[in-house]
């Protein structure tokens, strides 16, 4: 310090440089960015310098780990997600509930899913998946992924949280198909030519003994979040839908002999999952120009009032109410009302976008019109990260 | 740590004065406990218990699950009891106390650990599958004798209760809804009671059923877990001042008289809310059953 | 239909408390507030200029686990904007809500937690009101599925559920806002907007609603938000019964 101050010798000021006012003032920092005077001509741009509705810089790799079965790396933005899929074999004698058939329910599980009744399938889907829990992600916020992640913690209440968020959107979207997950027998008959235990055996003949589940794969997904720059969801839900596109599970049957599960170690043998779909996670905040209206106002104008209100106010070019898309830690901790859109597009992205998740709390700001908006830019958002998905 | 409102010096005081006259400040006998009112919701099991100011809820439920690997004619059954800051706001919620580990620990011993559940009832086929039986305590209002409370609620609750019926079938258990087969009550072998008593003045005066003033201003406690039948199956007097050993010898006897007077309230209640079910038409079979089980007794 | 029945300050520990039973869904659930409480364990996490609301959620015959956590962190965020937290007496306090769900079908690991969510909802709120926690406005929640055919149901069973191509909640703020959207299924925009304003006319009273096959029981106006109103109203008139007798 006193070395430098005679060589340089700096005029006091008034002014902060822009690193330290971001840190003092947050909120006036970014409203300064997003409403940025008349008279400059400057666009209105969020502090990181995207515009309100565009995305972090996305890179996806698959296959990164070794010793899973499938796996993925996701990075949007300095928001890092590592996710590592390993299947484990899961004997039916083992499961406590597995001869255990409700009266009521019971032609239903011993039914053979049938091709084509897609009704059923569904329900079995379900019912295998979720009640044997054959699924089961993890989620860890790594220490140091962001400051105030110490070692040696519990899963904290948002690691909790974000695993069954993952779990919920895995079981209600139905991405991975129970069949891919099960381990058939086959009990030899003497008509059988075909000796390749076939995973599609439908059209056999009804005199062979029915053939029947002796295992299911237990797919346990592993995300950490190795760094956590704001919003972890869209991150981690990328890395399980890439790490389960790249997964692919040995062939395995029961062995008469033995009375025990074999695996082929032969990759070629090995099967890729069938997924249904490409559900991707967009996340939104909103800011909100006057943070403190809401805890000023004596009577909270109604809904219709404040929309009247805020038009106004835009075409006076004062907007009050910026919806930021894929927030940064920085604009998480400026905003309490967030929303998610998770949506699809069918046949591979030249059908109809459909919404299989949607949510937004913590506020009162984002209404309808909002939420229809939030939908096409999620659906813009399918389009690049099934590019970038597919790239992978 | 937040922590109960202490008990003023003349709070104190008062409350040992009193005692010295016999007179309880809720103006109760020595031995007598506060009025009790069982109440039972919709579902088999669901019992709720008010004693005093102190309220609790407890929920028994079943599950199919698989027997542990040492005991593989044993069912499962447990008492789960989480302390919320609905019960207190003293209490945290997510992080035990020492009241929570000491109620649990008694409980276990009283009920669980004196088999009062017939464990061995609960299998279904060897090594393969049971019947996991699990008694969940929510404390919604404190105000002191937890334990007994609890105590009450759980044995009233594990004779409410009514789990679906099982049967095995070429190897597989088909379990039947309430609406297809009349469902199967437990098998109590035995219906012991915790009564805690609380010392005063050099354990010259011992009261029952303390409220949360009288145990604050308690000098220590004596828990006697016994029977109908008047088998002693848990007896504790951890801490606290010393007791003359005849007081607990005749204390004792006044724990059997207890267990014996509320275990007739349980079965009067139990009774009446069996027959209002049979009336509804939802337990017709269960209840000759039932009957039976308090023939027994 | 018969519409759900509420209780308040039924408690004598809580500061505040409040029972509230959906006979549709059959979950009964009763919440305790405690506030302003001291909450020395998380000073990390306090703010200095307002209340931390805190949730807890008590399963009724299982331990919490992850789904437990990530309905407190809804409910935290729905309610903490809604409370009034720089009043005075308020800031750098807690606001503890306890709910135990006493009543009702268990949310197994990884089901759905919305079934549940306008229950924990309804609950949460009434404790807030029961303890006189300053809030900003009140609301109601509303359950919907939407079916196979397409058809609307509100409140469906826990079954019913299950089936249902697409599950909605929304919570309606007493001034109209859309104060909370939990959807999931699939479904697209036009299925959701008509389930909201579906919703709207339920929370807010048959006015605005196109359809008449909405008869409620519930409030005078058949509003959910009526009913919440009545609730807090009823009780009110039976503390200050003893005012109201002597003028």
């Amino acid at each position: 310090m006193a070395s430098s101050t005679p060589s340089h010798p700096v005029p006091p000021s008034l002014s902060l440089p822009p690193s330290q006012f971001a840190r003092l003032q947050p909120h006036a920092y970014l409203l300064a960015h997003l409403s940025p005077p008349a008279a400059s001509n400057q666009p209105s741009l969020r502090a990181n310098g995207r515009a309100a509705s565009q995305f972090r810089v996305t890179s996806a790799n698959a296959g990164s780990l070794t010793h899973t079965n499938g796996s993925a790396v996701v990075r949007i933005g300095d928001t890092a997600a590592v996710c590592g899929v390993r299947a484990e074999i899961l004997h039916t004698d083992d499961i406590a509930s597995w001869s255990v058939s409700q009266a009521s329910s019971e032609q239903n599980t011993d039914k053979k899913p049938e091709e084509g009744d897609t009704d059923s399938q569904d329900k079995e889907d379900r019912a295998h998946i979720q009640d044997l829990n054959l699924l089961v992600p993890n989620l860890s916020l790594s220490t140091g992924c962001a400051p105030g992640f110490t070692p040696g913690a519990a899963p904290s209440a948002l690691a909790q949280s974000l695993s069954h968020q993952l779990l919920s959107l895995l079981h209600s979207t139905r991405l991975v198909q129970a069949d891919d997950l099960r381990i058939w027998y086959q009990p030899p008959n003497l008509e059988a030519e075909a000796l390749g235990e076939q995973m599609d055996v439908d059209s056999e003949g009804s005199g062979n003994p029915a053939r029947e589940i002796k295992a299911f794969w237990v797919l346990y997904i592993d995300v950490m979040i190795i760094s956590l720059a704001g919003n972890p969801f869209d991150a981690a839900w990328a890395s399980v839908l890439a790490a389960l596109r790249d997964t692919k599970l040995p062939k395995a049957w029961w062995d008469a002999d033995n009375e025990t599960i074999l695996c082929s170690d032969d990759i070629a043998d090995a099967q890729k999952l069938s997924l249904r779909g490409l559900p991707i996670a967009s996340s939104f905040c909103s800011f909100e120009a006057d943070a403190a209206a809401g805890w000023r106002a004596v009577v909270i104008p109604d809904a219709e009032e404040q929309k009247a209100q805020e038009q106004k106010q835009k075409k006076q070019g004062m907007q009050q109410r910026w919806i930021l898309a894929d927030p940064d830690g920085y604009e998480e901790g400026l905003s309490q009302e967030r929303a998610c859109v998770v949506v699809d597009k069918e046949n591979d992205g030249k059908g109809n976008t459909v919404i299989v998740k949607m949510e937004k709390h913590g506020g009162w700001g984002l209404d309808a019109d909002d939420m229809r908006q939030l939908v096409d830019v999620s659906a813009r958002r399918w389009d690049e990260m099934k590019r970038i998905l597919d790239q992978c | 740590m937040s922590k109960e409102a202490q008990l003023s010096i003349a709070e104190r005081d008062f409350i040992l004065e009193a005692l010295r006259e016999d007179v309880r400040l809720d103006g109760r006998q020595p031995d007598q406990f506060r009025p009790m009112d069982i109440t039972f919701g919709e579902e088999y099991g669901h019992v709720k218990l008010q004693l005093g100011k102190t309220s609790l809820i407890v929920r028994i439920s079943a599950e199919v699950t698989k027997p542990r690997e040492e005991r593989p004619f044993d069912g499962l059954f447990n008492i789960n009891m989480e302390l919320s800051s609905m019960g207190s706001p003293a209490w945290e919620n997510g992080r035990s106390n020492d009241l929570e580990a000491s109620a649990t620990n008694t409980l276990d011993r009283v009920i669980r650990h004196s088999n009062a559940l017939d464990t061995e009832s609960l299998c279904i086929i060897k090594g393969v599958s049971c019947w996991s039986i699990r008694a969940d305590v929510h404390v919604i209002d404190y105000d002191g004798n937890l334990t007994d409370a609890a105590c009450i609620a759980i044995m009233t609750g594990l004779q409410h209760f009514r789990r679906p019926d099982a049967v095995v079938k070429d190897g597989r258990v088909i379990v039947y809804g309430v609406e297809e087969r009349v469902p199967v009550a437990l098998n109590i072998t035995h219906k012991p009671l915790s009564i805690t008593f609380n010392t005063f003045n050099d354990s010259k005066h011992v009261i029952v059923d303390a409220t949360l003033k009288e145990e604050q201003a308690s000098e220590g406690d004596l828990v006697i877990g016994i029977n109908s039948a008047g088998e002693l199956c848990y007896m504790s007097k951890i801490e606290g001042s010393p007791i003359n050993p005849m007081v607990i010898v005749n204390k004792t006897s006044v724990a059997w008289d207890k267990v014996k007077e509320l275990n007739l309230i349980i079965d009067k209640v139990l009774r009446t809310d069996l027959a209002k079910r049979a009336k509804v038409g939802m337990a017709d079979e269960s209840r000759a059953e039932n009957d039976r089980l308090v023939a027994t007794e | 239909m018969v519409g759900p029945t509420t209780s308040l300050s039924q408690l004598n520990r809580a500061d505040g408390s409040a029972s509230y039973k959906c006979p549709a869904t059959g979950y009964n659930i009763l919440g305790a507030v405690n506030a302003p409480v001291e909450l020395p364990g998380r000073r990390d996490a306090l703010k200095p200029e307002e209340a931390t609301v805190e949730v807890f959620v008590k399963p009724g015959t299982t331990t919490a686990g992850v789904g437990e956590r990530y309905v407190e962190g809804i409910l935290r965020s729905v309610l903490g904007k809604v409370v009034l937290g720089r009043e005075k007496g308020f800031p750098r306090r807690g606001v503890v809500l306890t709910l135990a769900i006493v009543g009702g079908e268990n949310i197994e690991r990884g089901d759905s937690y919305l079934t549940i969510l306008p229950a924990l909802l309804h609950a949460g709120l009434l404790a807030m009101m029961s303890a006189s926690v300053p809030l900003s406005m009140t609301f109601a929640a509303t359950l919907l599925c939407v079916t196979k055919s397409g058809d609307i149901v509100r409140d469906p069973s826990p079954t019913a559920a299950k089936a249902a191509v697409s599950l909605h909640v929304f919570a309606i703020s007493s001034k109209s806002h859309l104060l909370l959207n939990e959807s999931e299924g699939r479904f697209d925009f036009d299925t959701w907007e008509l389930a909201r304003q579906h919703a709207l006319s339920i929370c807010q009273g048959a006015s605005d609603s196109s359809d008449g096959d909405v008869s409620m029981s519930e409030g005078k106006d058949g509003s959910l938000n009526g009913f919440i109103r009545e609730a807090v109203e009823d009780q009110i008139y039976s503390d200050y019964a003893y005012k109201l007798d002597s003028i």
